[in-house]
């Protein structure tokens, strides 16, 4: 299933949140 | 929502290649890639791990909303203790959070774990094996309405990877069929479970596959586990379902085998949690996992047989009355826990069962096998809080 790009961008921060802020 | 709108009668659904996705960084760095690809056709999301959680980022809510739109988001609970013998106030908030949610999300099925913690309040720890009785399917089939009613979709229960005996590994399948049969719901097939039942019990694929009703498995689940040495039999290893691991060649074998014999099959789901997805391989390998667990359910799709048209929702209206519990297996629980959690050895555990009152009862501990009785207690003490 294909995902938008804006949510895989705000998925990729939060990951990012998530490992670090 | 009504959940009847989702399924139009008649209309043939393909099986979905799902991953277990959580809010949990690990696990989504390890999805990421695929999820770009636009390769997850289907998310499972454990919602009551989040029941505490007092706000989720809304990065994550829109994740699941954009499965969710396509009804390819389906629910897996954890923490509700089937079979419990006491009807707790945990429970009640666990029904009323999922109505809630199920008003925000199409679940496409919502799913939960045979047995009962010993953990607090019977709401952690691990899910452990109930007699299968007249009182606990009554509990059970109960306990399944009241899912139904707070979310209105399709409900399923999972088989335990964890017995005592193998006559209870052989009439599982059954008494999953009978518990499911008020709501007309489905089974959750786990094959590591089955992996697990089929090492420790010494059972071959093809003696334990017919015990269950194939005809109502919905979904399938492949995981990895560990290996645990017995301190009793040091030649006998315990295969336990951990989730921490790869998938093992042999669940793939089991995927292989079992998927055409699931006429009603709609969801193929990769499980692993995120304490296993810490470094750079372990992703590498759960996304090659998923790769050829896709390979699989693309190549399954063209053969699958479709006999049956169940949507697995309950032909009459359900009646839910009075709250069933049950005092004396409540009491029963409540030794068995405090067995599992305290006892400082698998002799003394042995010792206090027999004084307990699960001696000479439906529980027929005189059967537990030793090997899984010392596992029973290593699991209890792990989850122990």
């Amino acid at each position: 299933m294909k995902i938008p790009k804006a949510l895989l961008g705000a998925i990729l921060v939060g990951i990012t949140v998530q490992t670090t802020c | 929502m009504n959940g009847k709108e989702l399924h139009p009668v008649g209309k043939e659904p393909e099986i979905l290649s799902t991953i277990a996705c959580n809010l949990d960084a690990d696990i989504l760095s390890a999805a990421f890639p695929l999820l770009e690809e636009g390769r997850v056709e289907a998310i499972e999301w454990s919602f009551d791990t989040l029941y505490w959680a007092a706000q989720v980022p809304y990065w994550f809510t829109d994740l699941l909303l954009a499965y969710s739109q396509q009804s390819r988001l389906i629910g897996h609970g954890v923490f509700f203790s089937l079979l419990s013998g006491k009807w707790t106030k945990e429970q009640q908030h666990w029904l009323e959070q999922l109505k809630q949610l199920s008003s925000q999300y199409s679940f496409d099925h919502i799913t939960e774990h045979f047995g009962f913690f010993t953990g607090q309040n019977f709401h952690s720890g691990a899910p452990l094996y109930v007699p299968y009785t007249s009182t606990t399917l009554r509990i059970g089939q109960d306990r399944l309405s009241r899912i139904y009613d707070a979310c209105q979709c399709p409900v399923g229960l999972e088989n335990l990877a964890f017995s005592y005996s193998l006559d209870e590994v052989k009439q599982h399948g059954e008494f999953l069929e009978k518990l499911v049969a008020p709501v007309n719901g489905f089974l959750i097939l786990d094959l590591h479970n089955l992996y697990c039942q089929l090492h420790n019990f010494s059972i071959t694929y093809e003696d334990l596959i017919t015990l269950y009703p194939l005809n109502r498995v919905r979904e399938i689940h492949i995981s990895g586990g560990s290996w645990e040495a017995s301190v009793l039999e040091p030649e006998k290893k315990v295969r336990r379902d951990t989730h921490d691991d790869a998938v093992p060649e042999e669940v793939f074998h089991l995927l292989e085998l079992t998927v055409p014999k699931c006429s009603n099959l709609k969801y193929v789901v990769l499980e692993q949690l995120g304490n296993g997805l810490k470094t750079e391989s372990s992703r590498n390998r759960f996304r090659q996992d998923f790769l050829k667990m896709e390979a699989l359910v693309q190549k399954s799709r063209s053969s699958l047989s479709r006999q049956d048209d169940n949507l697995f929702l309950p032909v009459q209206p359900l009646q839910t009355g009075p709250v069933v519990e049950d005092d004396m297996l409540h009491d029963q629980q409540l030794q068995l826990s405090h067995i599992l959690e305290t006892a400082p050895s698998y002799e003394e555990a042995r010792r206090l069962l027999f004084t307990s009152s699960l001696a000479g009862s439906d529980w027929k501990i005189e059967n537990w096998a030793p090997h899984m009785l010392e596992t029973a207690v290593s699991i209890a003490q792990k989850w122990k809080r």
